[in-house]
C-alpha cells in the first residue's frame, strides 16, 4: 500500500494537507486533513456584546475578513432588528468588491497559474510572465486599497461597524476607485482571456451539486436572504441548515456539510454554474463565449469562473461607486435598543456561500453558528480528489496523482484557517485492511455479510458472516435479516463493516477495507448492495461505513467459491475471532 | 551587510493566516523580500519548501493541535532567531481566552462532541513562548505592513527590530483624534500596544485591543474608569480578554486575589 | 505699536490676499473639538474654537516625520515639512507656548527642524473667551505682548488688529484699504468692557507662585502614588501639552537598496521606556515617579530657569487625561486642597 501525501498544501491560505492510500488498484483512502487546530470561534463568542462579535468572528480568515464581517453584520442586524440606509449598503457591497478583486486575483495569478506554466510559486513565474505578476499584483492592491479605505485596513479593519459606518470615504477617495476601476478593463479582459482560455485537463469531471446565495431580482450578486440551488430548489435564509447539515469527521477540525446525503459545492463555479445566465454587459459576453457544459462538472474551471468574476466586480465597482455619490449624506449609525433576538446572515464570500447565525439574550450573544465556505466544500473536495486519483490509477498515472490532487484542492481556493494544508499519496502495506479493522474494533462495530447463495464467489460476505456469528460473536447480521427488521437504526454509533466481494481489478483473493462512500462515487465499484442500504442509513453512519471487499474470481450463475476467495474469507475468520 | 544571504522560515499554526497573508499583501516589495533574504519555507506562498537549517523563523498562530507543538519544537531547533508574529503567536489570540482548562474542555466538547479525532490530538490554544523561546515578538492582528517591513529589513540587515512599546494612545494622539474613553465609549487604547496607526480611532471606531496588551497595561484603572462610566463588569473583562490571549489569565488571578 | 480697526465682512478678503503666498492654517471643526488644519475654505474656520486637540506644535514639528534619508555613503537632510505658512486664530496661551519652544529648541544646540518651519510661520493671534478649563490668567499667559505677527481682538461687529512685528506690517500694507487707522473713544470703551468680561469669565485658577515650593516639600507626599497608581501611562498628557518637546528617533530600513530613514516622533516621559538605558536599567520604572519628572517640569525647573512656570494654561491636560490628573488636581494636592478627580477616588476605591 503506498499513500500520496501533501503534507503541507502550498499556496493555499492556511495550513492542511490531502492524502491518498492505494492499495493494489484501488484508491482505498482520501483525506482531506485539516491540520489547523481547534479555535472554538463559535464558543469564544458566546457572552460577549455583539459589537465585540462583529469583531471577533471576522478573524476566523484573514482573506475573507470582509466577508466574515458583512455575514456577521447582515446576521447581528437581523437578529437586533436594526435597517440600514442604502448608502450603508452600497459602501458595504463596494468593500466586498474589494475583497472579491483581491482575492481571486491572488488566487488565480498567484496561487493557481504557477500549476499550469510549471513554476513553484509566483515569484520564479515572473521571470517568465512579468506582465502577469505585476497585473495580479496591481489589481490585488486595488482591492486592498478599496477594503483599507473602507474599512479601515486591508485585513480585519473595523470600520463598518452594526448600524453604518464608524466614518465615511471622501467624495475624492471614491472617485479615485471608480476612475482607477475603469483603467483596469484592458487588463481585466485579459484575464478572463487568461483563464477561461487555459487547457484544464479532464480529471476529474463529475456531476455535482451547487450551491449560492440567491441575490434576487434576477440580479448576479454576493449576498442574499435566500439560497438557491442548480436544481432550481431555494432554501430560506432562517432554514439554511437544511442545507449544510453539519457534521464532524474524525480526520479534521473543520466541519463538514451535505445536501441530502450528497456533497456539493459553493464558490465561484457555483455562482457561474447557477446564477451566470444573470450576467450583465461585458460579463454577460464573455461568458457567452466561454461558458460550456464542463463548467458543470469539472472544479478546475473554479479559476475560469473567479477570472470571469473579477470582470464582474470591475464592472460593477464604478456602477456602485455613482450609487453612492448620488446620496449625499452621511448616515448615523443606527442606535438599537434590542436586546433579544435572532438572525442569520447569507452571504458569499470569494470561495462561496459564508452563513453566520447569532442569538442575542439580554444583550449578550448566547449562541452563535458559522458555516464557511471551505467546511462544505470539504466532501466534494475529497470526492473529486478521489475520482481524480482512482481515474488516474486506472489510466496507470499513478506518478500524476499527487499533482493533480494538489491542483483540484487549490482550485477549489480553500481557505484553510476557516477549516482547512494539501495533497500526499501513499501504498498502502499488505494487509492493510487488518490495521483498519484493528483501529474500528474499540468502538465496537456491526458486520453486515452482503451476497448471494449460488453465484460462485458472490456468497462470500455471507459466508463470513457466518463463520462469525458461528464464533460466537453478536452485531453480526445477514443481508436478509436486515432487510426483515429495522436493526440498522439501533446500529447508530457503530462502524457498519459490510462484508462482500468488490471488483477492485486485483488477483482473485485480494482483500482490502474500503469506505463506502467511495463505491457510491465510483461507477466501478457499484454493487447492488447500494440501494439496499443507502436509503436506510443517515449521512452519518454512511460516512462511519465500510466495506470489507475480497476481489472475486468469477460470479457466474450457479458456480462455486473459488479457493483463492474461500482462502481469503479463512484469512478474515482468523484476523477477527482471534 | 552580511554577505550571505539569511535563511528565513515563515510557518502557519493555528490562526486566520492574517499574518502570512499580509506578507504576501507587501505586493510590491514581495520581490524584494524574497531576494533580500533567502526565503526557505513559506507555504502560503511556494510549494518548493526546504526543511533545514534557518537564521530566522517567522512563526504565526497559536499552539492548538500535538502536532503543531511537535512542529514549533522542530522549528525552534532548526533556527537561530525566532519571531512571533501577530497577535494569536505572541500571546494566543482569541482563542486562548478561555481562562481556564476546564472551560475550554467544555467548548471543545459543544464544538465537537465526543468525537475522537485521529490526526491529532487538540490543545488549549496557547501562544508559541509557552513551548519554546521566543527571540523577538511582533505583534498585531495582523501585524502591519510598514512594521513588519521595517523590521525584516533591519533583520537581514543584522539589526535588530524596533518596534514601539507604548500605548495606542500616544500614535492616536499623534493622529489628532478625539479621547473616545473620554465621550464614555469602551476604547482599549490606554492598554494595547501602538503600531497600528490608531487605526480604529481613526475611523472613529473604538480600539478592540488587537494588537494585545503593553507590557504596562493598567488594567485595574481602566476598569474602575469603565465601572464608573457605567460599564458591566462582565462586558469590561469580556473586552479586555477578547485579544488578550494567555496574558490576561495572571491579571484576572491577581485581581481576584485583590477583590478577597 | 499700530492698532487697525477691520471690519468683520473684509476678514475673508483680507485673508484671501495674504495667504496668495503661503498655506493658511486655522481651527477647523474635528468632530464636535477643533484640530489646526490647512484651510482652502475659509468658511470652514472655525473662529469660536476655545482650543484644538494638539496645539500648534505639530505646525513646527510634525508628530511623526523624516529628519534624513541616509545611506552608508552619507546622509541627506529631509526638511520637506518646511514651508511658508500663515497660522490664524491662534490664542494667546498657544503663542506663550511656541515662546517657549523657542527657547527650549534653541538652548545648546539649535534645533533646525523647529526652527526653520518657525521662522517660515506667520502668527496671526485672534482673542477667545475662556471656557470652564482655561487658567491663562492664572500663568499670565492670558494677554500677549510678542511672538505675533498680527493679533485680531474680536469686538462683534470689528476686530482690532494689532501689528506686532514688521512681517505683520507688511501683510496689512498688501491690503491696506481693509483697514482704518482711526481708533474712536466708543471702541476704546468698547475694548476695555470686552477685556473686563474676559478677565471676569475664568473659572478655573491655579496659585503658580506656591508650586515650586510646594513641589519641592511633597517630594515624598502619598497623593504621588495615588496619581501613579490611577495613570494609564498613554502620553496623551505629553502630546497636547503645547511645552512639551521631548521626541525619540527611529532608523527606519527599508528593501532593495532603498536608503533609510532616520523618523523623528513625539515622546513623553510618562512613557515606561523613556527612562529605560541600555542593559534593561530603568531609572523610573514607577509612573509615580514619571509624573513627579513631568510636573517637576511643569511647575518647578522651569520656573528657576526662566522665572515662570512652563504651563500657559491651555486646559488641554484637563480636558484629555481620562483619569484627570492635570495641573489642576496636582496643584490642588499639592496645596492640599480637596480633590475632584477619577484618580483620587480610585485610591480610595482600591485600598477599600
Amino acid at each position: 500500500m503506498k499513500t500520496i501525501s501533501i503534507d503541507h498544501l502550498p499556496r493555499v491560505e492556511g495550513n492542511g494537507g490531502v492524502f491518498a492510500t492505494i492499495d493494489g488498484h484501488v484508491i482505498t483512502e482520501v483525506k482531506l486533513v485539516i491540520n489547523e487546530g481547534p479555535r472554538l470561534i463559535e464558543r469564544l463568542t458566546v457572552g460577549k456584546t455583539p459589537e465585540e462579535d462583529v469583531s471577533i468572528a471576522p478573524r476566523i480568515c484573514a482573506i475573507c475578513s470582509v466577508s466574515h464581517k458583512n455575514a456577521a453584520l447582515r446576521a447581528m442586524e437581523n437578529a437586533l432588528g436594526v435597517k440600514v440606509q442604502p448608502k450603508i449598503t452600497l459602501l458595504r457591497e463596494l468593500a466586498h468588491m474589494g475583497e472579491f478583486i483581491e482575492s481571486h486575483s491572488l488566487h488565480v495569478y498567484y496561487l493557481a497559474l504557477p500549476d499550469y506554466v510549471g513554476f513553484p510559486n509566483a515569484i520564479a513565474m515572473a521571470s517568465k510572465f512579468p506582465f502577469e505578476v505585476k497585473i495580479a499584483l496591481e489589481m490585488k492592491q486595488f482591492g486592498n486599497a478599496i477594503m483599507k479605505n473602507l474599512n479601515g485596513r486591508m485585513i480585519h479593519g473595523e470600520n463598518m461597524v452594526i448600524g453604518g459606518f464608524g466614518s465615511f470615504p471622501t467624495r475624492e477617495d471614491l472617485v479615485w476607485i471608480k476612475n482607477r476601476a475603469i483603467q483596469f478593463m484592458p487588463f481585466v479582459f485579459r484575464t478572463v482571456e487568461l483563464f477561461c482560455g487555459l487547457d484544464y485537463p479532464t480529471v476529474p469531471e463529475s456531476d455535482t451539486l451547487y450551491a449560492c446565495c440567491e441575490p434576487g431580482n434576477g440580479q448576479y450578486g454576493f449576498w442574499g436572504e435566500e439560497i438557491i440551488l442548480s436544481t432550481g430548489e431555494k432554501v430560506a435564509r432562517d432554514d439554511y441548515k437544511s442545507l449544510t447539515n453539519e457534521f464532524l469527521v474524525s480526520h479534521s477540525y473543520c466541519k463538514r456539510s451535505h445536501y441530502k446525503g450528497n456533497p456539493y459545492s459553493v464558490g465561484a463555479l457555483a455562482r457561474v454554474n447557477v446564477l451566470g445566465e444573470r450576467l450583465q454587459g461585458e460579463s454577460a459576453k464573455m461568458y457567452k463565449k466561454y461558458f460550456s457544459p464542463r463548467w458543470k462538472k469539472n472544479p478546475l474551471f473554479h479559476n475560469a469562473a473567479q477570472a470571469l468574476e473579477i470582470l464582474y466586480c470591475f464592472e460593477k465597482v464604478p456602477e456602485l461607486v455613482d450609487e453612492i455619490l448620488a446620496i449625499p449624506e452621511n448616515p448615523p449609525v443606527v442606535p438599537y435598543t434590542t436586546k433579544t433576538g435572532k438572525g442569520t446572515g447569507l452571504v458569499e464570500a470569494p470561495r462561496g456561500l459564508l452563513i453566520h447565525h447569532y442569538e442575542v439574550k439580554d444583550g449578550l450573544v448566547s449562541d452563535v453558528d458559522i458555516i464557511t465556505p471551505t467546511a462544505q466544500n470539504a466532501e466534494d473536495i475529497e470526492r473529486y480528489c478521489y475520482l481524480a486519483a482512482q481515474k488516474l490509477l486506472d489510466e496507470g498515472k499513478e506518478d500524476a496523482i499527487r499533482d493533480r490532487m494538489d491542483l483540484v484542492v487549490r482550485a477549489f481556493d480553500p481557505c484553510i484557517s476557516c477549516s482547512v494544508h494539501m495533497a500526499e499519496v501513499k501504498r498502502a502495506p499488505s494487509d492493510d485492511w487488518k490495521k483498519k479493522l484493528a483501529e474500528l474494533q474499540p468502538a465496537g462495530p456491526a458486520f453486515i455479510g452482503i451476497g448471494k447463495e449460488g453465484r460462485s464467489d458472490d456468497r462470500a460476505g455471507l459466508d463470513l458472516a457466518a463463520g462469525m456469528k458461528e464464533a460466537g460473536m453478536e452485531n453480526v447480521y445477514l443481508e436478509t435479516e436486515i432487510e426483515e427488521d429495522h436493526s440498522l437504526e439501533g446500529l447508530a454509533g457503530r462502524p457498519l463493516i459490510f462484508l462482500d466481494i468488490v471488483n477492485m481489478g486485483e488477483p482473485a483473493g485480494k482483500i482490502a477495507m474500503l469506505p463506502l462512500q467511495h463505491v457510491f462515487w465510483n461507477a466501478v465499484l457499484s454493487h447492488r448492495l447500494l440501494p439496499a442500504v443507502s436509503n436506510r442509513l443517515t449521512y452519518d453512519q454512511i460516512k462511519n461505513a465500510y466495506i470489507l471487499g475480497i476481489q472475486p474470481e468469477s460470479i457466474e450463475e450457479g458456480g462455486r467459491l473459488s479457493n483463492s476467495v474461500r482462502a481469503a474469507v479463512e484469512k478474515i475468520l482468523e484476523e477477527i475471532t482471534n | 551587510m552580511p554577505k550571505d544571504k539569511l535563511k528565513i522560515g515563515i510557518y502557519e499554526l493555528t490562526g486566520c493566516a492574517g499574518d502570512a497573508l499580509l506578507i504576501v499583501d507587501c505586493e510590491e516589495e514581495l520581490v524584494n523580500i524574497f531576494t533580500a533574504a533567502s526565503i526557505e519555507a513559506f507555504l502560503m506562498a511556494k510549494s518548493d519548501n526546504r526543511h533545514g537549517e534557518l537564521d530566522v523563523a517567522l512563526v504565526e498562530g497559536s499552539v492548538s493541535t500535538e502536532k503543531e507543538k511537535e512542529e514549533l519544537l522542530d522549528i525552534r531547533k532548526r533556527a537561530r532567531v525566532v519571531v512571533a508574529i501577530g497577535g494569536c503567536a505572541c500571546v494566543g489570540g482569541p482563542q486562548a481566552a478561555f481562562l481556564d482548562k476546564k472551560e475550554w474542555e467544555k467548548n471543545l466538547k459543544k464544538v465537537y462532541g465526543n468525537i475522537e479525532f485521529s490526526h491529532s490530538r487538540p490543545l488549549q490554544s496557547k501562544p508559541i513562548d509557552a513551548y519554546i523561546k521566543v527571540d523577538c515578538y511582533l505583534p498585531g492582528c495582523p501585524i502591519g505592513k510598514a512594521q513588519f517591513l521595517s523590521t525584516f529589513a533591519r533583520m537581514v540587515n543584522g539589526n535588530p527590530p524596533e518596534l514601539f512599546r507604548f500605548p495606542v494612545c500616544v500614535e492616536c494622539k499623534w493622529h489628532e483624534n478625539d479621547c473616545l474613553l473620554n465621550k464614555d465609549i469602551l476604547c482599549l487604547g490606554p492598554l494595547t500596544l501602538a503600531g497600528c496607526g490608531s487605526v480604529c480611532p481613526n475611523f472613529n471606531v473604538p480600539c478592540f485591543g488587537c494588537w494585545g496588551p503593553t507590557e504596562e497595561a493598567n488594567r485595574t484603572s481602566e476598569y474602575y474608569l469603565l465601572r464608573e462610566k457605567g460599564f458591566d463588569t462582565e462586558v469590561i473583562k469580556n473586552r479586555m480578554a477578547n485579544y488578550s490571549g494567555t496574558r490576561i489569565t495572571e491579571f484576572f488571578e491577581q485581581f481576584r486575589k485583590e477583590k478577597r | 505699536m499700530r492698532i487697525l480697526k477691520l471690519q468683520k465682512k473684509d476678514l475673508f478678503p483680507l485673508l484671501k490676499v495674504i495667504s496668495r503666498e503661503a498655506e493658511l492654517w486655522a481651527p477647523t471643526a474635528k468632530g464636535d473639538k477643533f484640530a489646526y488644519g490647512r484651510v482652502l475654505d475659509f468658511s470652514r474656520i472655525a473662529m469660536d474654537a476655545v482650543r484644538t486637540i494638539i496645539p500648534p506644535k505639530k505646525i513646527m514639528v510634525p508628530s511623526l516625520f523624516n529628519m534624513f534619508n541616509f545611506t552608508e555613503k552619507g546622509y541627506q537632510e529631509d526638511l520637506s515639512h518646511v514651508t511658508d505658512r500663515i497660522l490664524f486664530g491662534i490664542h494667546p496661551c498657544d503663542i506663550h507656548g511656541l515662546l517657549i519652544l523657542d527657547k527650549l529648541f534653541s538652548q545648546a544646540y539649535l534645533d533646525p527642524y523647529y526652527l526653520e518651519p518657525r521662522k517660515k510661520t506667520l502668527i496671526l493671534g485672534l482673542s477667545c473667551l475662556p471656557d470652564a478649563y482655561c487658567f491663562c490668567k492664572s500663568t499670565h499667559t492670558d494677554i500677549i505682548e510678542e511672538g505675533y505677527d498680527l493679533f485680531f481682538t474680536d469686538l462683534e461687529s470689528y476686530f482690532l488688529v494689532w501689528i506686532g512685528s514688521s512681517r505683520g506690517d507688511d501683510l496689512i500694507r498688501l491690503a491696506p484699504d481693509f483697514f482704518d487707522d482711526k481708533l474712536t473713544e466708543k471702541d476704546i470703551q468698547t475694548y476695555t468692557k470686552w477685556q473686563e468680561k474676559r478677565d471676569n469669565a475664568f473659572k478655573t485658577t491655579v496659585n503658580f507662585t506656591r508650586m515650586p515650593d510646594l513641589m519641592e516639600l511633597n517630594y515624598k507626599a502619598p497623593f504621588w502614588e495615588e496619581v501613579g497608581a490611577a495613570c494609564l501611562a498613554c502620553g496623551s498628557c505629553s502630546m497636547v501639552c503645547p511645552t512639551c518637546n521631548c521626541y525619540n528617533v527611529v532608523d527606519k530600513l527599508f528593501l532593495g537598496n532603498k536608503p533609510g530613514k532616520r523618523l523623528r516622533h513625539w515622546d513623553s516621559c510618562t512613557l515606561p521606556e523613556y527612562s529605560e538605558v541600555a542593559g534593561g536599567e530603568n531609572f523610573r520604572e514607577h509612573k509615580s515617579q514619571r509624573l513627579k519628572l513631568w510636573y517637576t517640569h511643569k511647575l518647578q525647573a522651569y520656573v528657576s530657569k526662566y522665572g515662570k512656570p512652563s504651563c500657559v494654561g491651555c486646559g488641554r491636560c484637563l480636558v484629555t487625561c481620562p483619569v484627570q490628573i492635570h495641573v489642576k488636581s496636582v496643584a490642588d494636592a499639592l496645596e492640599g486642597h480637596p480633590v475632584e478627580a477619577f484618580w483620587k477616588k480610585f485610591a480610595q476605591e482600591v485600598s477599600k
